[in-house]
């Protein structure tokens, strides 16, 4: 089998005193289970789940720990730093959500200090010279890609549905007086709502979101150009280019180190 | 098929290096078949089979560890868990509730404790099994003590 390429992608392989329990050997491609956190190899975890399925004439949706048997509902896997990987267990049997490159991408902007393009897109601007008021056709593809990248699920629709909604109301109000608000106001207004909506779902990464919503609506961009746009700020290649064959490689050859990302609850609004 | 041979093959060596680690368990590999085990057991003491030495067998299917080992009792013995005959064992982890993380040590282990802890409820002897249940604890204790002397213990002279 290709167990060369395995070994070759797996992290902290080959430490033999912590075997992996099913093979006995040394774990290949980390995975854990998300509520025990026993580790074992991908693919030792991933038979299991299918031995113990073929059991059961509807497969179950949770696994036993072979180790604790604690229920378990999902597989953690491809952990690289910043972000991993969830195969469900008979969810979605064979398939799990792979983040593309353009994911991966717009994750690791969230690693990145921001600000790094405010001196590109006039924010402030956008909102005093009325140019919310013009529909943006590219924000839906633009927030679904988004909100996969920072969930890390392929199915968003109740989400995205749920946000762009806030969005789109708060844009297009027929209000007389909304419109003779001084656009700070209207921005601050703006960011309330949108974070108020995405808060349950994104937690803390919810400002910088709502940030980078701003942004994209403020650049007037179609996606690939406001990529392209973002990427050359950043100094990383362009992602949209390539093929999905060719994601392997990532954009894990990027100079930049990502900060730690601190979860600060604490951190929900102006003092 | 490789996966259960490279698995059979790290416990062979785990056998090996720790020998002395459990006294009261014994296993040793087939020497042409990597998927053909036996192990002596010692009889836990305190039970009737105290004193005695059981030989097991192993048959390691293919799937090895997703599928369980099946294992019986080469050496006659008097339990409620254990076909008089065959030597079958009605064992819940050797059935449903196996897990890979079990280990050919680890059942031999497990079966030391239903020596020690039977359950006459899900009886595959019933005789023995009807004994325990009727509350024959003294009738059960001298049969099973009785088997473990005829079949489990050296001969002497």
């Amino acid at each position: 089998m290709n167990q060369e390429a395995n070994k070759s992608n797996s992290h902290a392989s080959g430490d033999p005193s912590n075997p992996c329990p099913i093979c006995l050997g040394p774990i290949l491609q980390d995975s854990y289970l998300d509520k025990c956190f026993h580790k074992f190899c991908y693919n030792c975890i991933v038979q299991w789940t299918k031995v113990v399925a073929r059991k059961h004439s509807s497969p179950p949706t949770s696994v036993k720990c072979p180790l604790c048997k604690t229920e378990n509902f999902s597989i953690l896997h491809g952990y690289d730093g910043s972000s991993f990987q969830r195969h469900y267990i008979n969810r979605d049997f064979g398939y799990s959500f792979l983040l593309t490159r353009a994911h991966k991408y717009r994750l690791q902007c969230y690693y990145t200090e921001p600000g790094i393009v405010d001196d590109i897109f006039n924010v402030l601007w956008y909102w005093k010279s009325h140019k919310y008021l013009q529909p943006n056709h590219w924000l839906q593809s633009w927030l679904k890609r988004e909100i996969q990248a920072l969930i890390q699920e392929e199915d968003v629709d109740i989400i995205l549905h749920h946000i762009l909604g806030v969005i789109v109301t708060s844009l297009t109000r027929n209000d007389q007086k909304y419109h003779l608000k001084r656009p700070e106001t209207k921005q601050e207004e703006f960011k309330a709502l949108v974070s108020d909506a995405a808060r349950r779902f994104l937690g803390a990464r919810t400002d910088r979101f709502v940030n980078e919503v701003e942004l994209f609506l403020a650049s007037g961009l179609n996606i690939e150009a406001y990529d392209a746009v973002y990427m050359q700020r950043l100094g990383w290649s362009y992602p949209g280019v390539t093929s999905e064959a060719s994601e392997g490689a990532a954009i894990q050859q990027t100079p930049l180190i990502p900060y730690l990302y601190i979860f600060d609850e604490d951190s929900d609004g102006p003092d | 098929m490789q996966a259960s041979r490279a698995r059979l093959f790290k416990e062979y060596k785990e056998v090996q290096r720790e020998k002395t680690a459990d006294p009261d368990i014994q296993l040793a590999c087939d020497d042409s078949n990597i998927f053909k085990w036996t192990a002596l057991i010692k009889g836990p003491s305190e039970t009737p089979y105290e004193g005695g030495v059981f030989q097991l067998a192993f048959a390691v299917p293919e799937q090895y560890p997703l599928q369980p080992p099946q294992v019986r009792f080469l050496t006659k013995i008097f339990h409620p868990n254990v076909h008089f005959k065959t030597g079958e064992i009605c064992l819940d982890i050797l059935k449903n509730a196996w897990s890979p993380a079990w280990t050919l040590q680890s059942v031999c282990r497990a079966i030391i404790a239903l020596m020690a802890h039977p359950e006459p409820d899900s009886p595959l002897n019933c005789d023995s099994g009807n004994l325990l249940r009727s509350g024959d604890i003294r009738g059960f204790q001298s049969m099973a003590k009785m088997y473990t002397r005829l079949a489990a213990m050296p001969k002497k002279g």
